[in-house]
């Protein structure tokens, strides 16, 4: 369903967009940013993640000079995945990179998005005010950033015992704040 | 920079007619049949010495002019769907091939008929005919293809290939008009070696020039 609301919203953008709606085609390229960005930087391993901005900036720019090669009866995104896919060979090529690309990550382009993540960080932000600051900080390090609750510990230079309970009751206090109360 | 090129982009955006690539392929095929359509008097019939109609009249002629424009219509087909990065259509080239296959069959077993004899294999014009359509068919290949430099294949190659059996086919048809053989077996053979060394043409300058 989501994939297809971005479909929906996309295509209505790209067809304002050939109709000479700048406006639209503006808010189209902006938002296609957002997602080719991740989308290339995933693919290519980390000392070639410089190349993501200038495969995104390529990407437009095919888009632009190739547009009347987009049929306008068929899905937007699929035909602008088939562009960005060929940039991307065409570029891997052109720079002799090999890509790493694993199996089970090789998702379409528009399954993330950069600003899904911000909004995700941004929720848990204003959640955590909830809490006194210590617990925040302690929250955030064992149950989003992974940290163990030993390096927590050690970094508010607490023992293990109290960064668990401290931990706990912020968890707690948070249930009854936004889940009505654990069961 | 990348908020640069999108204010680049937006100040230079004008509005695309409604089926805009199938309009712009139309455009080439009349300026480039118009093209090969003039190498007939010009090279053919001056340089050549070829006269306008050497087979008229004979049934074999209507043959050759379906077969090839059979072809050519295919190449048509194909054209537009290979020229889009997210479609690609092969079963036009597909048919072409099984069209050529069915007329050796057919030429073959007139051949046989009259008793494998070579000149109805070969009639008078086997070494120049392959070539002549060639040089028939290039003017279309060369507008088709310059046009073609503004779309975005996904396969390079295989546009190339559907607008040399586009050219050749329809490049065949106009020197149909100025050959005077009239065996099936030599159509099966020199037509279809003159259309299929056209498209291979095509596909190796498309893999080159319709790059993008």
């Amino acid at each position: 369903m989501q994939a297809d609301a971005t479909e929906k919203r996309m295509r209505e953008l790209m067809l304002a967009a050939l109709d000479g709606d700048a406006a639209a085609y503006r808010r189209l390229l902006a938002e296609l940013t957002r997602y080719l960005r991740p989308w290339f930087a995933r693919r290519l391993s980390p000392s070639h993640a410089s190349h993501a901005e200038d495969l995104v900036q390529e990407t437009l720019l095919a888009l632009h000079t190739k547009r009347s090669t987009y049929d306008r009866s068929r899905p937007f995104t699929a035909w602008l995945h088939a562009v960005a896919h060929h940039k991307f060979v065409d570029h891997v090529r052109r720079h002799a990179i090999r890509p790493t690309v694993q199996l089970d990550d090789d998702a379409p382009i528009f399954a993330f998005d950069d600003s899904a993540h911000a909004a995700d960080r941004r929720d848990v932000d204003a959640v955590l005010t909830e809490v006194p600051e210590r617990t925040a900080d302690l929250i955030r390090q064992t149950r989003i950033e992974g940290a163990s609750i030993a390096e927590a510990a050690a970094r508010h230079g607490m023992s293990e015992t109290a960064a668990k309970v401290s931990i706990h009751r912020g968890l707690k206090s948070l249930m009854n704040r936004f889940a009505g109360g654990s069961k | 920079m990348t908020n640069e090129l999108i204010d680049r982009l937006t100040s230079d955006l004008k509005p695309i007619p409604l089926r805009a690539l199938e309009k712009r392929i139309w455009l080439a095929l009349a300026i480039g049949l118009f093209a090969t359509i003039l190498v007939g008097p010009l090279v053919l019939d001056l340089l050549v010495g070829r006269p306008f109609g050497g087979a008229w009249g004979n049934s074999m002629f209507w043959s050759k002019l379906a077969y090839t424009m059979g072809l050519g219509s295919l190449g048509l087909i194909a054209v537009p769907a290979l020229s889009r990065p997210d479609q690609s259509r092969i079963w036009p080239l597909l048919l072409a091939s099984a069209l050529a296959v069915l007329a050796l069959i057919v030429g073959t077993l007139g051949w046989m008929q009259s008793d494998w004899a070579m000149p109805v294999l070969m009639g008078g014009t086997a070494m120049v005919c392959p070539w002549l359509i060639i040089v028939t068919s290039a003017p279309l290949l060369a507008v088709l293809l310059s046009v073609m430099r503004r779309f975005a294949p996904s396969s390079p190659t295989m546009a190339g290939l559907a607008a040399g059996l586009l050219s050749g086919g329809f490049g065949a048809a106009t020197y149909a008009f100025y050959c005077g053989e009239t065996s099936m077996m030599f159509m099966a053979t020199w037509y279809s070696l003159g259309v299929a060394l056209t498209a291979l043409m095509g596909a190796i300058i498309g893999r080159y020039l319709l790059r993008w």
